[in-house]
């Protein structure tokens, strides 16, 4: 049985668990990189990209139709001797299923893997009503013998290793198992389970595609359970998400494209099986098997008509946002989702297992877009995680205390600015003048001490603009700096070092005074009122029409400021027209570093090369958030380095802004990765974009007292001799 | 797409994922074949449904002079018993190395699920580029108003439910070979 924690504390007793099994971590740790490293492999020949947008558009367009799409379906299928039917929630549909069975005089029932049916906890309800249910799929077998659910969408069982597989198998079989031979635990379930399925009297499955203008069901497997499944026994029911419904044939072959190919690195599955209406079964009566379709609702529809969570119907439960996810691969499944996993799974919880499951795990995402990226159907999924959670907020009528304080503390920039100001006096007994403070008090240096943390500077940027930034007579561009908080009050010096590269190319930088937080720290708190009140003030704080951008070198606020203030408009109960024409000038004209250093300052190549070796860490907002890739690695290489690729460089570093003060527990085993393969690079100095990362990486890397240095490339570039 | 081409990828595309891939000429060579597969991993019986019944009758008497078992149909009789079945596919989908097969047959379907070897015979012609040159002739299948099952096949039966390591033959045929047959025409 599935127990989800539903309050923090008890989340973090399980996620203190799940950090100290060491096969689990292992083995996630070691799928994260496997599946990333072969990806480039199995998308060799295919536009994912384009294929990914067809069938988020095709998806789209069915979704508010999928009633109709229903009923389409019905009707073929029922012409081919199908019977459908439709369940509103979880427990119709258990109750439809274990009514077929006693119709049919059903005692033994099998099954292949449905996530469907795992949503409804079928097997629980047709157990209690005296059936022997079976799973046939390996992986939903050994957890079924474990009494668990699955800890992934496609690798149920991925949390066990061989040797719990074979004690598992031994006390099932009573033989004795060769744990040791992989090859040989899958044959105990070939022999063992195959009686099962000529004992069956029910077969019951799920499917991928319900395809409308035929009553098809298509599906996607690999072991061949499946296909005994819907054939020895004489009676077949389909378990089927409405979200399942597709049009036609083609746009199940698109999906078929990129679903194996995104959920196991195949091309296409052993086997994908049409199915349609009732067929030949030679111990049915009639020799007809009866075929029931069930299309289950459980929150789909209304979903349907939601203008922003519509877009999770699009997904085809491929499992990759789990795969890429840097917190699924230290905690695993059990503790990163209720019945659904991964990031699709904060989601789709509350929607169909309601709030108390999903309040503490929707939290625990640290918005480093990785699950984005690889999503075959667009979905954007950091951003619905935090749709997710403002809803849990709303429902559950109370604000967290983080939330108040934003909310009273972000929107007063005066305020805010002055408890930063403040926060330089508090920490001298903790910073001994020192810009890092090694250690923390004792009570938080057991969660917090994984790294050394930065100061506060004395005198942030802006107060030092006035006498640092003078004005250029004809300047070859004007500029505006973003400065963003970190840069404005933990590392002032980054600004220096940008102005002295900037008087270098005649470039005139202003610092708009008004500016303010960028909100992202709000959003990712789903403190969105907040997070718009700071939009607004943004926009107004800069004359944009002034400038040729405005540049940022926090990889996190260019990403928030290009992508976010748009969806932060367009999803506001109360639109604010008067500012669409400003918001459309201002986010077009925001720019990162590494974009202005190369595309438009044109940092030129350095006449002598230095002899240090450089590695790069990808902030997460720069590469995925922004599609800024090539330009941080040559202007490393521009200033006169060698370049020396790590491993995993565009994994996350585990900062994510307060989720590393929420989850210090993850975000240090994020980090210690991280580091682990930057000091195996053999680099003297590791080169970021973005000052969070900054601030992580110094931080950890101080800790291990390391000799690699980090910098931010705007320290590197102005270094760069002459 | 040339058709040595097509054969080319299709026969690549299948041994990737495992397929055992020949070049024959006619259907005779096929029955031998699976006769000669069988004594060689010391197996006892054989089923070829789908096969014209003068093809069925000369497997007959190829298993009785080995000292195999022909398994007559219904083959869920003999379910726990059979060993080998050769059947023909439908069509090749070369970009893939995968099978489309008809099998609306329930005697087609346990002969391809639940036999240790699947051998199947394609005739060259047959041999398509990608889904979407089998799309229509699906589609025609599925748009009837009767009942269907058809399947893709592409290799053995496998799973990486343990540890996320392959391993092939699960509930599924152990060994999937795929006879390409060259003298017919379509």
């Amino acid at each position: 049985m599935i127990k989800t924690a539903q309050d923090m504390k008890s989340y973090k007793k399980k996620i203190r668990q799940a950090l100290g099994d060491s096969f689990l971590r292992s083995a996630l740790d070691e799928f994260n990189t496997a599946y990333r490293e072969n990806r480039p492999n199995v998308y060799k020949d295919i536009d994912f990209n384009g294929i990914r947008d067809a069938i988020a558009e095709n998806k789209d367009s069915l979704i508010p139709f999928l009633e109709v799409l229903f009923e389409e379906f019905k009707l073929n299928a029922e012409k081919a001797g199908a019977i459908v039917h439709r369940a509103k929630d979880a427990q119709e549909a258990n109750e439809i299923i274990a009514r077929i069975a006693k119709e049919n005089n059903v005692k033994k029932i099998i099954k292949s893997k449905s996530m469907t049916a795992e949503e409804t906890f079928l097997n629980d309800h047709l157990e209690k009503q005296g059936f022997l249910v079976t799973e046939t799929d390996l992986g939903e077998w050994i957890i079924q013998l474990k009494h668990e659910g699955p800890s992934h969408m496609v690798l149920p069982a991925i949390h066990l290793s061989r040797y719990q597989v074979g004690e598992l198998f031994e006390k099932q079989t009573d033989l004795k198992v060769d744990a040791q031979n992989i090859d040989k635990l899958v044959k105990v379930a070939r022999y063992e389970l195959r009686p099962s399925f000529f004992e069956a009297d029910m077969g019951v499955t799920g499917a991928n595609f319900a395809i409308a203008d035929s009553g098809t069901l298509g599906m996607v497997t690999n072991e061949g359970n499946m296909r005994l499944t819907t054939t020895l026994p004489r009676v077949h029911v389909a378990l089927v998400g409405f979200d399942k419904l597709v049009s036609d044939l083609g746009s199940a072959l698109r999906i078929l494209k990129l679903l194996p190919r995104n959920a196991t690195g195949q091309a296409i599955t052993s086997y994908v099986t049409w199915i349609k209406g009732a067929n030949q079964c030679l111990n049915a009566s009639f020799e007809k098997k009866q075929m029931h379709v069930i299309f289950l609702d459980n929150g789909r529809l209304s979903l349907s008509k939601d203008p922003v969570f519509c877009t999770s119907l699009r997904c085809i439960r491929c499992g990759a946002c789990a795969n890429v996810c840097p917190i699924y691969s230290k905690v695993g499944g059990h503790k990163y989702g209720h019945v659904y996993i991964g990031a699709i799974g904060l989601i789709l919880t509350l929607f169909f297992h309601g709030k108390e499951n999903d309040r503490a795990i929707v939290r625990n995402c640290i918005n480093c877009q990785a699950c984005k990226e690889v999503c075959p159907v667009s979905i954007d999924l950091p951003h619905l995680i935090k749709k997710t959670y403002a809803r849990v907020i709303k429902e559950e009528g109370k604000t967290p205390v983080k939330n108040f304080f934003l909310a009273k503390v972000m929107k007063n920039r005066k305020l805010f600015h002055f408890i930063l100001r403040s926060a330089y006096l508090a920490q001298q007994p903790l910073s001994k003048g020192r810009p890092l403070i090694r250690h923390l008090p004792t009570f938080l240096e057991k969660d917090h001490g994984f790294r050394s943390l930065p100061t506060i500077t004395k005198i942030p940027l802006r107060d030092l603009w006035q006498t640092l930034s003078p004005k250029l007579e004809n300047p070859s561009l004007r500029i505006a700096l973003f400065a963003g908080c970190a840069m404005d009050f933990i590392y002032p010096n980054h600004g220096k070092d940008l102005l002295k590269l900037l008087k270098k190319a005649n470039i005139q930088v202003d610092f708009p005074l008004d500016q303010t937080c960028c909100g992202l720290p709000a959003m990712m708190a789903a403190e969105e009122k907040t997070a718009r009140a700071l939009a607004v003030q943004n926009i107004q704080a800069f004359s944009t029409e002034q400038y040729d951008y405005i540049l940022t070198l926090c990889a996190s606020c260019a990403s928030h400021l290009t992508h976010n203030y748009e969806k932060i408009f367009r999803e506001a109960k109360e639109p604010a027209p008067d500012l669409n024409p400003d918001l459309k000038l201002f986010t077009d004209k925001i720019i990162d570093f590494s974009s202005f250093m190369d595309k438009v300052y044109k940092f030129p190549q350095a006449s002598q090369n230095i002899n240090k070796q450089v590695t790069y860490h990808a902030p997460c907002h720069l590469c995925r958030g922004l599609q800024v890739t090539d330009e941080p690695r040559a202007l490393i290489q521009k200033a006169g380095y060698t370049y020396v690729p790590s491993k995993d460089e565009d994994v996350c570093c585990g900062f994510g802004g307060s989720y590393s003060v929420d989850f210090p527990e993850i975000s240090s085993e994020i980090l210690k990765k991280k580091l682990d393969n930057v000091e195996a690079s053999g680099a003297d100095i590791l080169v970021t974009d973005c000052p969070g990362c900054v601030m992580q990486l110094k931080g950890g890397l101080d800790k291990r007292q390391s000799p690699v240095k980090v910098l931010h490339l705007v320290e590197l570039l102005a270094k760069k001799k002459e | 797409m040339e058709k040595n081409n097509l054969i080319q990828i299709m026969t690549e595309k299948a041994v990737a994922v495992g397929t055992i891939v020949h070049e024959i000429f006619s259907v005779s060579d096929a029955l031998q074949y699976a006769v000669d597969l069988n004594k060689e991993k010391n197996l006892k019986t054989l089923a070829c449904p789908g096969l014209d019944s003068e093809d069925q009758d000369r497997l007959r008497d190829l298993c009785k002079s080995s000292g195999m078992d022909f398994l007559e149909e219904p083959l869920r009789n003999h379910a726990s018993s059979l060993d080998t079945s050769l059947t023909w596919v439908d069509y090749g989908i070369a970009d893939t190395g995968t099978l489309m097969l008809a099998s609306d047959s329930e005697e087609i379907r346990i002969a391809t699920m639940l036999a240790q070897i699947h051998i199947a015979m394609l005739p060259v012609s047959k041999i398509m580029f990608n889904t979407g040159s089998i799309e229509a002739a699906l589609n025609d299948i599925l748009k009837k108003d009767s009942a269907s099952y058809t399947a893709f096949i592409t290799g053995p039966s496998r799973t990486a439910d343990i540890e996320r390591v392959l391993a092939i033959g699960v509930h599924g045929p152990v060994e999937l070979h795929l006879l390409l047959i060259k003298d017919m025409q379509p």
